[in-house]
């Protein structure tokens, strides 16, 4: 646990060091699907999170919304 | 002047954004290991649809059917079947191989994001999921609240509960359950799972944005696989013991994840994740996953990626036959050992017209425990 939120606070502290205020018409780029975080292909997203779930023991990050599967 | 033609660019940028998210997405998985193991084929469709500017429903739909085989130990004077077990057996007939399965899987979830007055984000989320052997409901509610006018940087707090009930056929080691194993019957068990995620997004610029989350998983109740068997007192040349595996009705996760994207050019982007999980069965795991966009006109777009996953093992795991006697724990589940896994990804989106776009994706996944699989991904989309 120590670990997780020593690490969380270096990143947070290295992102909000070099950031920029993007004013609304500057957010073109940052509106393109591509640059979405669940991807252009938001069905295709949630089969790689299953496959990972039914493959691994570990799971998490991805939001807390996912359903559960007896398949781990 | 000039400031009014860009702020009504920047409406009609918003404007279209928002109209772009209206879509119906059919897709279809078809999921194959190698040596004969796990084949899954599963269409799934998911509907996208803004209501106003202030409301937006998501509901998506997949079924899963499920056939192949998975390892585990069996005795083999039974037949190949995980439950093929037995007190004081042959040793000779402990085997490790595949047992043959197939199943059937329904799920099914919709979210409904609403959007307040500041533009704050209210998701509250349903899940539903139903197996021959398996059932999971679960709810979820996650607020999003913007730290600045910009809206540039928020913070985000969510929460789920899952309820999950497995269907376990009476086993004849059991020591802690009146279930007839003579009977063929199956008993009703049951675990629950609570997550918790905390997160911080950051737009740096124009180009590229980042996001911090923490994350708390918390189960209970029947964790054990029903499928996975582990041999006790094994007596070389001697008998063995071939029983159901036992885990802990208890795990504790944290976790935390790093997410960075940046479009490198206008037609080039990277994101790239990173995640530590941590739990108290004593699996560490990292993971690191990239994905990199290229989109050499308007209609075509190229995606490659690599993830690297490695996790520890758990602390009652082990895959040796003559390990376990009279632990309380036991497991030799391969997904509790100790492995890392690439997946290579590869994916081709071409917009048809306006609203219609197909994609079709090839990926490899590869373990170290011996697990590989080829997965294809392929479907249309309709955006209204």
């Amino acid at each position: 646990m120590r670990t997780v939120v020593t690490m969380s606070f270096c990143a947070l502290f290295l992102f909000t060091g070099c950031v920029k205020d993007v004013k609304p018409w500057e957010k073109e780029t940052l509106a393109k699907e591509s640059m979405k975080e669940s991807g252009t292909n938001p069905l295709a997203k949630k089969y790689e999170e299953h496959i990972y779930f039914s493959k691994e023991a570990s799971r998490g990050g991805n939001g807390v919304a996912g359903g559960g599967c007896g398949c781990n | 002047m000039q400031l009014r033609i860009s702020l009504a660019a920047a409406t009609l940028l918003t404007s279209m954004a928002a109209q772009a998210e209206d879509y119906v997405s059919v897709q279809y998985l078809q999921y194959n290991e190698s040596e004969n193991r796990t084949s899954v084929s599963a269409p799934s469709i998911m509907l996208n649809k803004d209501f106003g500017t202030d409301y937006t429903l998501n509901v998506n739909l997949v079924a899963d059917a499920v056939s192949g085989a998975s390892e585990t130990y069996y005795d083999a004077a039974s037949g190949a079947s995980a439950y093929s077990r037995g007190l004081n057996i042959n040793a000779d007939d402990v085997t490790y191989g595949n047992v043959e399965y197939e199943d059937t899987r329904v799920a099914g979830g919709a979210t409904l994001i609403t959007r307040f007055d500041n533009r704050d984000e209210l998701t509250v989320g349903l899940n539903y999921s139903s197996e021959s052997d398996f059932y999971s409901a679960e709810g979820s509610l996650e607020y999003m609240h913007w730290l600045t006018n910009s809206k540039n940087s928020s913070l985000s707090l969510g929460a789920s509960y899952q309820s999950n009930e497995v269907l376990v056929k009476c086993n004849p080691d059991s020591t802690t359950s009146s279930c007839d194993a003579g009977s063929g019957a199956s008993e009703a068990m049951t675990n629950d799972a609570i997550n918790i995620q905390a997160s911080y997004f950051q737009n740096i610029n124009s180009e590229s944005y980042a996001k911090v989350s923490l994350f708390y998983i918390g189960d209970s109740g029947y964790l054990t696989n029903p499928y996975s068997n582990v041999v006790r007192n094994y007596v070389e040349g001697g008998t063995a013991d071939v029983v159901g595996e036992n885990r802990p009705d208890a795990r504790t996760a944290y976790g935390l994840s790093l997410k960075y994207a940046n479009a490198i050019t206008n037609n080039f982007s990277a994101h790239i994740g990173y995640r530590y999980y941590t739990d108290d069965w004593d699996i560490d795991s990292h993971t690191i996953d990239t994905d990199f966009y290229y989109e050499p006109s308007s209609n075509w777009l190229f995606k490659l990626g690599l993830r690297y996953y490695r996790q520890s093992e758990a602390d009652f795991y082990s895959g040796e036959k003559n390990y376990f006697t009279n632990e309380e724990f036991a497991s030799s589940d391969l997904r509790l050992s100790d492995f890392s896994a690439i997946t290579y990804k590869s994916d081709v989106e071409y917009k048809i017209s306006d609203d219609w776009s197909a994609n079709l994706g090839l990926n490899y996944y590869d373990q170290s425990s011996g697990i590989d699989a080829t997965y294809l991904i392929t479907g249309v989309t309709y955006k209204f």
